[in-house]
């Protein structure tokens, strides 16, 4: 995670104090020489020569004013950064939403001269500094070195970028500055927050060959009691029922277990361009992408198979699998998920059923918003006999309470919306509009009808 | 009798949990029959004036600041001292006459109005300063700029005039004593401008915006820079000023003495057109070592002293 810097692109900079004391300073000179009075010229003067002596001032061999942008030049030289050296550490590259990030960046100066310098260093716009600052102005010794640590909170999932370093060297005035930027990049990942899911009640009616931890009701070998039979050779001895067998009058009697079975549990995350409307932070495809990964999470601790597809400019699948490592890359896929394109449900559809077992458990992740195909995919699936769970962040909801909708499209657009949900209902789909703040877990129970 | 809740918002923090759709029908009661846009759904916006089109923002920003830390105390004392000294010279080295107030009242026969206008200016200019210096009013400041430029601004000849006949009629003494206005008003300009900037800093600081390291070695370089910056620029403004004699000088030390005495006494060179030759030489001088790159040049060779 250490990464030495790259030399950046450069920037010379007027203020606008410096710009209004050159303006001042002609327009006085050019006044004095008209109205041939030497106090105004003397003043002119003056600003000039203060101006001059502060651009001499500000020049630097390492953020040097030479005019020169970095894609012109070979780095080499004047442009080059020779003397100050950035290093950055994150302790850690994955957080999930809301956590915490510790930054720390050392600033080595290697020249022989002391430097202020301003240093800021660019964090994305959406994290927050919880403790310390990116913005640092400082006097570097010769030969010395600094640190700068600050603490970011990541609200929202995502791929991000730390960096560059901004360096800026100014005159003491703030008449002019140089900025130069290290191209020191660090990157990190931001996984959508999840919750505990005590039950989601939703379960494969097709048995796997491989046996896991879901109660599928159907005799086989498991943990829960099912039946009592009588023995055929076969049977081992420790099934055997003793209290049963007595009872029976010399039958011998053994105990039947139910079968536990792995499901293959699919889930669709509608991450279309619509799912973004709302708040940055309160829209559908914030709150899908949190629920997909709360729901992998549950399932694959329950040792099912989960694959998720994330559908909107293009489809984007992960294989059904198990296991931790599994997590981590729908995880990963989820993170990364963005509000583009208009794939229709059907063509999704479509393009996995193919490939998924019958009677496997889907879940739609969608805001159910701009897709007409919608009826048409569900009836699909249900027509094969899956069990279609639909849980619909409202981003009618969203736009309510940000304001940026009014009552009577409110109604319209809700009103419309009951009227989809009730016609997926009359399919057979378990469908739930899902409000912000309600918890996914009351969301799935009230989908399933509990 | 308490009437039994029927909803659910007991059991999730007041949020009320239903699998159906709300009922329209309540809402349609809550409903307004006006087509009225609601207040908060037309965002505020503000329309830029045609200076700050101009400018491209305000020229000067509203700014709350924090109350003034040590720093600030100092700088805005240095802008107080300053500015005292500055309407002084000010009073001093400008004479009414020449200004469009004195033509002004000169028409209309009453002489003093022009002198009162004249003194009022000085005062607007100082009070308006002071009040913006300890109020960190920019707005004041400003004016106060404006005002004390403006009464410089007179219809003169090149020979340099004052407002009080007791000052000293040497040429250098004169030029000096321009020089040292000169310097004053800059000087004013910076510490004021020094007073918003380390208010705004500060006020960076303690909201955690910006984290300051070593800020005493920081302030004490603005001080160190106050104090050799003015004498530079007034270095260089005393060149130009004294090119009359430079030059003359110089063409005396080539051996041409019937010409350096003709230099010296002619009247361009004395005039305001002579100081606007010697900016030119100065300023000559001064582009070329910027073109060279000589700065950079001479910070690289700092920099990489004693590697």
């Amino acid at each position: 995670m250490i990464e030495i810097l790259t030399i950046g692109g450069l920037l010379v900079a007027w203020s606008r104090k410096s710009a209004m004391f050159a303006s001042l300073a002609i327009a006085l000179y050019l006044l004095g020489l008209v109205l041939r009075n030497q106090q105004l010229v003397t003043v002119a003067v003056v600003l000039l020569s203060f101006l001059t002596w502060a651009a001499f001032r500000t020049t630097n061999a390492d953020v040097s004013s030479s005019g020169r942008r970095l894609e012109d030049e070979n780095a080499t030289g004047g442009i080059a950064l020779q003397n100050l050296v950035a290093l950055r550490k994150l302790s850690s590259a994955r957080v999930f939403e809301d956590g915490e990030i510790d930054v720390s960046i050392r600033i080595q100066n290697k020249s022989n001269l002391s430097k202020v310098l301003e240093v800021r260093d660019r964090v994305p716009e959406v994290m927050r500094i919880k403790k310390g600052a990116n913005y640092v102005l400082m006097e570097l010794g010769p030969q010395r070195e600094t640190e700068i640590a600050y603490t970011i909170e990541a609200p929202l999932r995502g791929f991000y970028t730390i960096g560059p370093v901004c360096i800026r060297i100014q005159d003491t005035f703030g008449l002019f500055h140089n900025e130069r930027e290290i191209h020191l990049y660090d990157d990190f990942l931001v996984f959508p927050k999840m919750e505990d899911i005590k039950d989601a009640l939703i379960k494969s009616r097709v048995p796997k060959i491989f046996t896991g931890a879901v109660n599928i009701r159907n005799p086989g070998e498991g943990s829960n009691f099912y039946n009592l039979r009588e023995y055929v050779p076969g049977d081992a001895m420790k099934k055997v029922n003793w209290k049963a067998t007595a009872r029976s009058g010399g039958k011998l009697m053994v105990n039947e277990f139910e079968r536990d079975a792995v499901s293959d549990i699919i889930l669709l995350v509608d991450s279309r361009s619509v799912s973004e409307t709302g708040p940055v932070s309160r829209n559908s495809l914030v709150y899908s992408t949190r629920a997909a990964a709360s729901l992998a999470q549950y399932f694959l601790s329950r040792r099912d198979s989960v694959g998720v597809v994330v559908y909107g400019d293009e489809i984007v699948s992960v294989d059904r699998d198990t296991g931790k490592k599994q997590l981590y890359v729908i995880l990963t896929k989820l993170a990364g998920a963005m509000a583009k394109g208009n794939t229709p449900l059907k063509v999704v559809t479509n393009r996995i059923l193919p490939h998924i077992n019958r009677g496997s458990p889907i879940i739609i992740l969608s805001p159910l918003e701009d897709d007409p195909t919608i009826i048409d995919a569900v009836r699909d699936l249900r027509s094969r006999n899956f069990d279609v769970t639909i849980l619909s962040p409202s981003s009618l909801e969203f736009e309510f309470d940000a304001r940026r909708l009014d009552r009577t499209g409110y109604e319209l657009l809700k009103t419309e919306r009951d009227i989809l949900m009730s016609e997926l209902r009359g399919l057979g789909a378990n469908v739930m509009d899902w409000e912000p703040d309600m918890l996914l877990n009351t969301a799935l129970s009230g989908a399933r009808g509990f | 009798m308490v009437e039994q809740k029927s909803d659910t918002s007991h059991l999730y923090d007041g949020k009320t949990v239903r699998s159906s759709a709300p009922s329209r029908k309540k809402a349609a009661g809550r409903m307004k029959g006006s087509t009225e846009i609601p207040k908060d759904a037309i965002p505020e916006v503000h329309v830029p004036s045609v200076i700050e089109s101009f400018f491209g923002g305000p020229i000067v920003t509203k700014t709350k600041f924090l109350p003034p830390d040590r720093v600030v105390q100092t700088l805005q004392m240095s802008a107080a001292i300053m500015l005292t000294l500055l309407s002084i010279v000010t009073f001093t080295v400008t004479p009414v006459s020449g200004t469009a107030w004195f033509w002004l009242s000169n028409a209309i026969n009453q002489p003093g109005i022009g002198a009162l206008i004249h003194l009022s200016l000085i005062a607007i200019g100082f009070i308006g300063g002071m009040y913006g210096i300890f109020q960190r009013e920019q707005r004041a400041i400003l004016i106060s700029y404006v005002v004390l430029i403006l009464v410089t601004i007179r219809f003169a000849g090149s020979k340099v005039e004052f407002g009080i006949d007791l000052l000293p009629d040497g040429e250098i003494s004169q030029k000096l004593l321009l020089i040292s206005y000169a310097l004053f008003l800059v000087m004013y300009i910076e510490l004021t401008s020094g007073i918003i900037r380390f208010s705004m800093l500060d006020k960076s600081i303690r909201t955690g915006e910006v984290y300051v390291m070593n800020v005493k070695k920081i302030t004490r370089q603005y001080y160190r820079s106050l104090m050799i910056t003015p004498l530079i620029a007034g270095l260089v403004a005393l060149l130009t000023l004294m090119i009359n004699l430079i030059i003359p000088t110089i063409v005396g030390l080539l051996g041409s003495d019937a010409t350096a005495t003709r230099l010296a006494e002619s009247v361009e060179l004395t005039s305001v057109y002579g100081v606007a030759l010697g900016t030119a030489v100065v300023f000559m001088i001064v582009a070329s070592a910027f073109a060279v790159n000589l700065p950079v040049r001479i910070a690289q060779m700092r920099e990489n002293s004693g590697k």
